[in-house]
């Protein structure tokens, strides 16, 4: 493989300038340079925006937590103000293996726009803010507004996201998350499920769900979401809904499982939700 | 002899390994780490094409490319048919390749040879060799390889030893004893199943590689990895048309085989390539091609119909065999032989046995040896079908087996019916500790309280399962190793062996089988292997062939050397040699106490009195093959939603005669069954619809990792085998035969659900558990 020549910015400026002049931004490189390998990508050179200050660090804010986009897994997950957010420390956990999380970063996740992001899950649960940098001016958007499609972003050339705000959800959510697949480690989903449920006197008062791997985009069911509510967490009221879930997803099939198979977990996963009621 | 005689003890202690301090600091050569001056890079041209006969390549373009020094094609090289399994002789698979053929049978078949100065140079020339195919319609299946009129795979007309190459059959096995059909028909109760393994890779780390180069007398010398370097040598000789004098073959620290290096596949272009440009020539396959050119389980399709009394014994019993060699049938008779010979005579009291099989060609990758060697294939069928046999009877599986597996004294006559793809050896089994097994497994695992139980745990459900299984020691009338040891001036040891250590750990075994003998310790004994110019003769690393006969060699050896020892000493001590013994280092005088150290010894033999080298030569024919058994259990947890099946505990309990070394041993084990998991949980090659493989690679085959390794409880049950180096059996093999019908077995009481398409994937489980309510 022949590598493009890699350039260190001298400041947030700098960056944003290269970037408009084609250079591609790079981070940890756990997507980008398997993409660059395989001939999908030929950028004429790379931009290592990785220690550019803007995009680091992770701190409360008011109502909320701000990520920089080049704040690693491994950082998040260990930050004191990720505490408070339990369903995102759950899904960045399963990403990959420990060396991936040390390298691979949110920001990265979040422009790889893959239906099997695991960052993207929490992000879409949580209704994470996406900001961006660009030659005139800062923008910030919902993450669902940012993904449009597998790989596919709302990102204009020349723009860079400095870092996410996420809200803080409101008290007593119960964070669930899980992935399925042929192993545990170095997985890609064959289909994952995340979710933040409120309980009140044993009845479901708000649900959030967010699925992967089982669409072009991570998807939240909203119908399902607000089928949900009023219904006590059952194996028998959650496999009422179980079709309803099953249909709300569009699946593909692919080397790791089938369309059909996806759809069905898609709605089976949901009875799983039945594991909080206890938790 | 008992061990129990011998003090100081070697065998059966857990030495730190030989090769084990330099390999933790890095230190040993593997095949490419050694830099020869002047080396050229190999690199060769796979076919894009299933199936195609090569009208005209031209090489014009590519031969302009700055750097290129060779490019080989097959109007260039001899046309020499042959087999790339490297195997004893008569080598019993069939001549169906060359080097260089006119026709490509799979996408990613050799069709030219490059060597150029850089990697990036061969890579251009590659892309710059202009082949003209004529596509011809790929058979992507055994069925429709012998579907009537299917199109001929190896039709060219010199190919030797194919069973019957107009119907696409590369081998054929049939034994018939007895009348199984009439005696499964008149059977009180029968039971079958029907079993299916597909491509799977060995995934060693160190992929193939090769470095060919002229030593100061300009012979070829071949460093490669590889499993036998002996059949390496004769093989290359014959394909490239050189004295096999002319040929030394190294084998350095290896990175992995399990069989994908019992084969010659690299070797002889890069030798080819060497021998043309007279440099050194390097090549490795990347991982791709390792997926795709290199060897991979031999898919099949197993059925077994049992048939037995209303009390559970086996009467009937017939295994039907359908698999698929690939393009090429690298031990496709051996591999086929094997799913009979390695499985049916663990239960051994049934009069009625039918064996009948069939390897086929088709376009898709090649076929060859790997761990359990059809034996894995073998007991996925056996073990589940005796699983259903155990339900309709109304018997507790392990209970079925202990009616019906062979007990020490006994034979089967499959032994004498089914060898290495001719007749086999009469044998009696004279250490079986299978009994042992079953009930130290069943305790452990909790087979009387948990079994049956379905506990639920949301939407996971627990069950357990079992299996048995055997293998043998080497293979009959064909192994043989012979052993170098030779005592220095100084009372040390040198072992010379041809017996290959691939990271297996034989080369510390086979030093404590010396030094068990020599009364010395391990690290008295240093040993030198593998090497054509150096060691003695081996058949090689495979069929569970090393700890049992390069052992026994080791011990022959050891037991002459030993002798003339105590020969010198006798001489200088003026005594009988039958009044002396040999222990820690020290030969002593039970009349007179009188003592030499071994120092003295070899000091006195080699400067002194009446000198001479002592060192002697031995070698061990494979007279027979005492089998390894094993019982299998585990516990798994299905989720009914989603189809995943983890495996929460696997207990193998194992009987491979007395453990040289138990901690390697147990290693065996933990490695096998953990390569037995993948294949029942996870690994399975994909190809399109052109016969492309889709997942030739670690991003898309996945392996089982550490975080997927369950908790594997390998025990070690002794037994001690009276034709073994001090008791001991192989372990290497049989430990992959149990994980594929346990875990199926234990599915089933899970959830019900029998699994007999392998992997068990959560989408395969969660469609084979149907709807829910
Ligand atoms: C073996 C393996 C396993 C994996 N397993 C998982 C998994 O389990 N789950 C999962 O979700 N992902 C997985 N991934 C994918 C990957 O590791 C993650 O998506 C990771 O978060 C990407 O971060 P990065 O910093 O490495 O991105 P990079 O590769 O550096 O960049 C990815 C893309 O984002 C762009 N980019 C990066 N930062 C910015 C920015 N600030 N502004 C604008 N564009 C930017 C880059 O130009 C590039 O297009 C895996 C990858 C590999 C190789």
């Amino acid at each position: 493989m022949d590598l493009p020549e890699i350039v260190r910015p001298r400041d947030l400026a700098d960056a944003v300038r290269l970037t408009g002049e084609g250079g591609k931004p790079l981070v940890g490189g756990t997507d980008l340079f398997v993409r660059l390998r395989k001939g999908a990508e030929r950028p004429p050179f790379l931009v290592y925006v990785g220690e550019l200050p803007e995009l680091r660090g992770i701190h409360e804010t008011e109502g909320g937590v701000e990520i920089g986009a080049a704040a690693t897994h491994v950082e998040i997950l260990s930050a004191p103000a990720t505490a408070q957010l339990p369903i995102l420390r759950l899904a960045l956990a399963t990403i990959g293996s420990p060396a991936l999380r040390h390298m691979g970063t949110l920001g990265g996740n979040v422009v790889n726009a893959s239906p099997a992001g695991d960052g993207l899950v929490p992000l879409y649960l949580l209704g994470a803010q996406v900001n961006v940098v660009g030659p005139a001016r800062e923008r910030s958007l919902p993450v669902e507004e940012f993904v449009l499609g597998p790989g596919r972003t709302a990102l204009q050339p020349g723009e860079l996201i400095r870092s996410l705000t996420i809200p803080l959800p409101r008290d007593g959510a119960h964070p669930y998350f899980r992935k399925v697949g042929r192993r545990q480690a170095l997985l890609i989903a064959v289909a994952s499920l995340g979710a933040l449920v409120w309980v009140e006197d044993g009845a479901v008062r708000e649900a959030r769900l967010a699925l992967g791997s089982v669409a072009p985009t991570v998807l939240r069911p909203r119908e399902v979401e607000r089928a949900l509510v009023g219904r006590p967490l059952t194996v028998e009221a959650l496999a009422e809904l179980r079709d309803a879930l099953s249909s709300a997803v569009r699946p593909i099939s692919d080397l790791r499982a089938s369309a059909d198979y996806r759809r069905r977990v898609s709605g089976n996963l949901l009875l799983d939700l039945s594991s909080l009621a206890s938790g | 002899m008992a061990v129990e005689t011998q003090q100081g003890g070697a065998v059966g202690q857990s030495v730190r390994k030989v090769d084990g301090p330099s390999l933790v600091a890095g230190k040993p050569l593997f095949t490419l780490d050694l830099d020869i001056p002047g080396s050229l890079v190999g690199a060769i041209l796979p076919s894009p094409h299933a199936h195609a006969r090569i009208v005209s390549v031209d090489t014009s373009a590519a031969e302009q490319v700055p750097g290129v020094r060779a490019i080989l094609h097959h109007g260039n090289v001899p046309r020499v048919p042959y087999t790339t399994a490297g195997q004893g002789w008569p080598e019993p698979s069939p001549y169906d390749t060359v080097l260089f053929d006119t026709k490509v049978r799979f996408v990613g078949d050799r069709v030219a040879a490059v060597a150029a100065e850089t990697e990036d140079a061969a890579a251009e020339a590659l892309a710059r060799i202009r082949v003209e195919y004529e596509l011809l319609p790929p058979i992507l299946s055994p069925e429709e390889a012998l579907a009537p009129g299917a199109p001929i795979i190896h039709d060219e007309p010199d190919a030797e030893g194919i069973y019957d190459a107009s119907h696409n059959i590369a081998a054929a096995v049939d034994i018939p004893i007895g009348d199984a059909a009439a005696a499964l028909a008149a059977a009180p109760v029968t039971a079958e199943a029907t079993c299916e393994i597909p491509y799977s890779q060995h995934a060693t780390i160190e992929p193939h590689c090769v470095i060919a180069y002229f030593d100061d007398a300009g012979r070829l010398v071949v460093r490669t990895s590889t499993q036998v370097p002996f059949h390496v040598r004769r093989i290359v000789a014959r394909v490239v048309g050189l004295d096999p004098a002319r040929i030394r073959v190294v084998k350095p620290r290896i990175g992995g085989g399990f069989g994908s290096k019992q084969e010659v596949l690299l070797e002889p272009v890069a030798a080819l390539l060497a021998l043309r440009t007279g440099r050194p020539v390097r090549m490795a396959y990347t991982r791709q091609e390792v997926f795709v050119a290199s060897r991979t389980r031999h898919p099949m399709k197993v059925t077994v119909r049992l048939g037995a009394t209303k009390d559970g014994a086996l009467h009937a019993l017939e295994m039907d065999v359908l698999s698929n060699t690939g393009a090429y049938g690298a031990h496709a008779l051996t591999v086929l032989s094997n799913v009979g010979s390695k499985t049916l005579p663990l239960y051994n009291k049934a009069p009625h046995v039918h064996f009948h099989g069939r390897a086929v060609y088709t376009n898709l990758p090649v076929a060859g040896a790997y761990r359990g060697y059809g034996a894995t294939q073998g007991y996925f069928a056996l073990e589940v079908a005796m699983d259903k046999l155990a339900e309709k009877l109304g018997l507790d599986p392990v209970e079925l087996r202990r009616r019906n597996y062979i007990r020490v004294g006994e034979t089967s006559p499959i032994f004498e019916k089914i060898g290495e793809g001719r007749e086999g050896t009469a044998q009696i089994v004279r250490s079986c500790a299978l009994e042992e097994c079953l009930r130290i497994g069943a305790e452990r695992i909790g087979w009387r309280e948990k079994r049956g139980q379905r506990r639920e745990e949301g939407p996971w459900v627990h069950g357990l399962g079992m299996a048995c299984a055997m293998q043998g020691s080497g293979i009959t009338g064909v192994d043989m190793a012979a052993a170098t040891l030779v005592m220095q001036d100084d009372g040390s040891f040198r072992l010379l062996v041809g017996a290959t250590d691939l990271g297996t750990g034989s080369d510390t075994i086979l030093a404590q089988i010396a030094a068990q003998e020599l009364g010395v310790p391990v690290d008295r004994v240093l040993v030198y292997s593998s090497d054509t110019d150096f060691t003695p003769f081996d058949t090689g690393a495979y069929a569970s062939s090393t700890t049992y006969v390069s052992g026994n060699a080791v011990l022959r050896a050891a037991s002459d050397v030993r002798a003339q020892i105590l020969d010198v000493a006798a001489a200088a001590l003026g005594e009988r040699a039958s009044a002396l013994e040999l222990a820690a280092g020290v030969v002593r005088s039970r009349k007179s106490g009188k003592s030499l150290t071994l120092s003295e010894i070899g000091h006195r033999a080699t400067y002194v009195t009446d000198q001479r080298q002592i060192a002697a030569t031995a070698s061990f024919a494979c007279p027979e093959s005492p089998p390894p058994f094993a019982a299998f259990f585990c516990e798994v947890a299905v989720d009914r939603e989603t189809g995943v099946v983890r495996v929460e505990r696997f207990v193998v309990a194992a009987d491979c005669g007395v453990a040289i070394h138990p901690q390697a041993a147990e290693g065996q084990l933990e490695g096998a069954v953990l390569q037995g998991i993948g294949h029942a949980l996870c690994e399975e090659m994909l190809f399109s619809p052109r016969g492309r493989c889709l997942n030739a690679g670690f991003f898309d085959y996945k392996i089982p990792s550490s975080l997927d390794a369950p908790a594997i409880e390998a025990i070690l049950v002794p037994s001690e085998e009276p034709t073994g180096p001090w008791g001991a059996k192989s372990i290497s093999e049989v430990g992959i035969n149990g994980p594929l019908p346990a875990i199926s077995n234990a599915i089933y009481d899970a959830v019900g659900a029998r699994m007999v398409r392998a992997p068990f994937t959560p989408e395969r489980v969660r469609f084979a558990l149907g709807v829910i309510p």
